[in-house]
């Protein structure tokens, strides 16, 4: 099999926790011998070439950050370019986010769904998985153990061209975070998590408090 | 404050709004996007953590920003694509990020982030087009959570008398 892969990420690739979603992701997709070509839409000046790739072919895969509960303006904006195709063309997508829980993402993913119809092709199933904000502060090992776990995922996409399998839908881990976890996160969020935040933001070279209130 | 986002260049809806708004003694703001240059959000996160409350991409949304942290109510004006707002109705909510801090809460069961802010702002949409009007109504009342606020509800143009009824 052959895929085109999008990742519908406005952040250039760089800094795209997509991207490194789809690093080990496409690690998976190379075992059984399927192959891939991958574009980004933050880069305007590929757009021709994307529509191009979509036009010609029958498997495709859009990986995407959740933004406001749904699609990136950007994507959108791509994506409002196209012709409905009515082939067979079969769609997948990678949904990931930042927060933690698969409720968050299930606005989402409804939409993709409903998108792949309005683009006249098949639905293949969409990969649904939170908690990967820190994809891009992480490098070498703790980077792995996010990102990591998508390689299955690549095979499987493979295997099944699309995400409908059972194990596709456990992928995503808790709907909701049970209370026990509530409760740790509770406390990490406001001890650990704003020192780290305050590290990262120092780094960054920020010099003003992070909840600094600009236009009061 | 009563603010309208016409990113439509359709001038008619925001003066049918004005009008049907002064019987009732309102006067809502109404923000004309349509010659305005108004970038989609990059995902940057320099409004969280360099630049805490304030965009990297310094274009006519600043102004609108700085209106919507004043705002009871923020209503859009868009045009629809695939079944949903168009992104330039979109780009308005992404470009929302530096209202929320970096910090996180949870609000019931589900994580959030903390508003900068005190100010709660509303959220309502009117669409010029064909749309998913039931999901756009459940993508609205999500988006509100952003705000910390409650969805207004969606509108057609053919229904501008009963947006405006929940102009208040």
């Amino acid at each position: 099999m052959h895929v085109l892969i999008i990742n519908g990420s406005p952040r250039v690739k760089q800094h795209s926790n997509t991207d490194k979603i789809l690093e080990s992701f496409t690690q998976g997709i190379k075992e059984n011998g399927s192959t891939y070509e991958q574009y980004e839409i933050s880069d305007k000046k590929q757009w021709e070439d994307i529509r191009k790739a979509y036009y010609s072919n029958s498997n495709i895969l859009i990986a995407l950050p959740l933004y406001v509960e749904c699609v990136p303006g950007l994507l959108m904006e791509f994506l409002e370019t196209l012709s409905p195709k009515g082939d067979g063309t079969r769609i997948a997508y990678i949904l990931q986010s930042g927060f933690a829980e698969g409720i968050q993402l299930r606005c989402g993913e409804a939409y993709l769904e409903k998108l792949t119809g309005y683009l006249g092709c098949e639905y293949a199933g969409t990969l649904v998985k939170g908690d990967n904000f820190s994809i891009r502060f992480f490098e070498g090992e703790m980077r792995d153990r996010v990102t990591g776990p998508y390689k299955e995922m690549g095979r499987e996409y493979a295997a099944n061209a699309g995400f409908n399998t059972d194990k596709c839908k456990a992928f995503t881990g808790y709907e909701i975070l049970p209370l026990h976890l509530r409760i740790m996160l509770r406390i990490i969020q406001r001890t650990v998590a704003r020192t780290m935040f305050a590290k990262v933001a120092r780094s960054w070279g920020c010099t003003r408090p992070l909840g600094y209130r600009p236009y009061q | 404050m009563i603010l309208i986002v016409n990113t439509t260049s359709d001038i008619s809806i925001t003066g049918e709004i004005k009008q049907l708004a002064a019987k009732s003694g309102i006067k809502p703001e109404v923000i004309e996007t349509a010659e305005m240059n108004i970038s989609h959000c990059i995902g940057c996160n320099y409004c969280w953590l360099k630049t805490p409350g304030e965009c990297s991409i310094k274009d006519d949304y600043e102004m609108i920003l700085k209106k919507i942290i004043h705002a009871d109510q923020l209503w859009v004006i868009s045009n629809t694509a695939l079944g949903f707002l168009d992104h330039k109705g979109k780009n308005i909510f992404d470009r929302i990020l530096p209202i929320a801090t970096m910090y996180l809460k949870f609000v019931k069961d589900q994580m959030r982030h903390v508003p900068r802010y005190e100010q709660r702002t509303d959220i309502g949409i009117i669409y010029r087009g064909e749309i998913d009007r039931e999901y756009l109504q459940r993508w609205s009342e999500r988006a509100a959570l952003n705000f910390e606020s409650r969805s207004l509800g969606v509108f057609g143009t053919d229904s501008i008398k009963e947006a405006v009824s929940c102009m208040c």
